[in-house]
């Protein structure tokens, strides 16, 4: 009675071997709604998905851990926001750029907007000091938050709260 | 909205080699914010920048993607390093192909 029951017991483990590989493979393709929006508009400058700020740290960082780096970041963004259509913000590191170690890119990512990701700003070695700053529009009072990808391929994020009294997404 | 794609750089006056400059750009630009209709946003070709390129000395030496979470005349602000007299120059590139730039001599006193 063992070949037979070898057999069964390998016919199982083929199908859900089997069934694993499809559920990984529907997990890596593409949000077919993102697809579709973005063939739609034709234009390389699609808008970003509408999703939650967890959605988007997942989306542009993976699993990658994200160290906290409020003693390096200067994040200076006003306490209070009168108008959400213009907040100015500005992001500010205390290391210099060098070739060695620089910042590659700062993300400007503000929790409650429906398109969480505002701005990525791509930097190199020549410009010698990170700083960045811009206005933003933010829908309601939120979290925002600055990470910074270092040339070594680490994250570091510095967070501050604004109060908006007044939204600027006009729906 | 006949000034769209007006750009303006504001750099220090008086700049010595080797400074890191604060250069600021600013430009007119309606960054149309999605419309929504029961709900649902409308899908059509937004009209917003979406790429700034900074070139100095005839390098990319920055470059930021934007979206329509930036304010309507956008300002921008960054720090670079003048290593040598020459034209620091600011890209604009819009969703409707529109292409907006921005110079600023950049000479040693």
């Amino acid at each position: 009675m063992a070949p037979p029951l070898s057999e069964t017991r390998l016919t199982r483990r083929a199908l859900l071997q089997a069934l694993g590989a499809a559920g990984l493979c529907s997990l890596a393709a593409p949000d077919p709604g993102i697809l579709t929006l973005a063939l739609a508009q034709g234009n390389p400058g699609r808008l970003e998905p509408e999703e939650s700020v967890d959605a988007t740290m997942k989306r542009l960082f993976g699993t990658q851990p994200i160290k906290d780096g409020s003693s390096v970041i200067k994040l200076d963004l006003p306490l209070i926001a009168e108008n959400g259509a213009v907040v100015p913000v500005s992001v500010e590191m205390t290391a210099p750029q060098t070739p060695q170690s620089h910042v590659k890119a700062i993300y400007i990512i503000s929790d409650k907007n429906r398109r969480p990701l505002t701005a990525k700003f791509t930097l190199s070695p020549p410009l010698g000091y990170p700083y960045v700053a811009t206005n933003l529009r933010l829908g309601e009072s939120t979290d925002v938050r600055a990470v910074a990808q270092m040339s070594d391929g680490s994250l570091l994020m510095a967070k501050r709260e604004v109060k908006v009294t007044v939204g600027g997404c006009g729906g | 909205m006949a000034e769209i794609g007006r750009v303006r750089i504001r750099i220090p006056s008086s700049i010595k080699q080797g400074d890191i400059v604060k250069v600021r750009v600013l430009v007119i630009h309606p960054m149309e914010i999605v419309q929504r209709k029961d709900g649902k946003p409308v899908d059509k070709n937004y009209h917003f920048i979406n790429r700034v390129v900074v070139t100095y000395l005839d390098h990319d030496i920055a470059q930021f993607e934007t979206s329509q979470s930036i304010s309507e005349n956008p300002f921008f602000a960054f720090a670079f390093k003048a290593v040598e007299p020459g034209v620091l120059k600011v890209t604009f590139l819009d969703t409707h192909g529109g292409k907006y730039e921005g110079t600023a001599e950049i000479k040693f006193s």
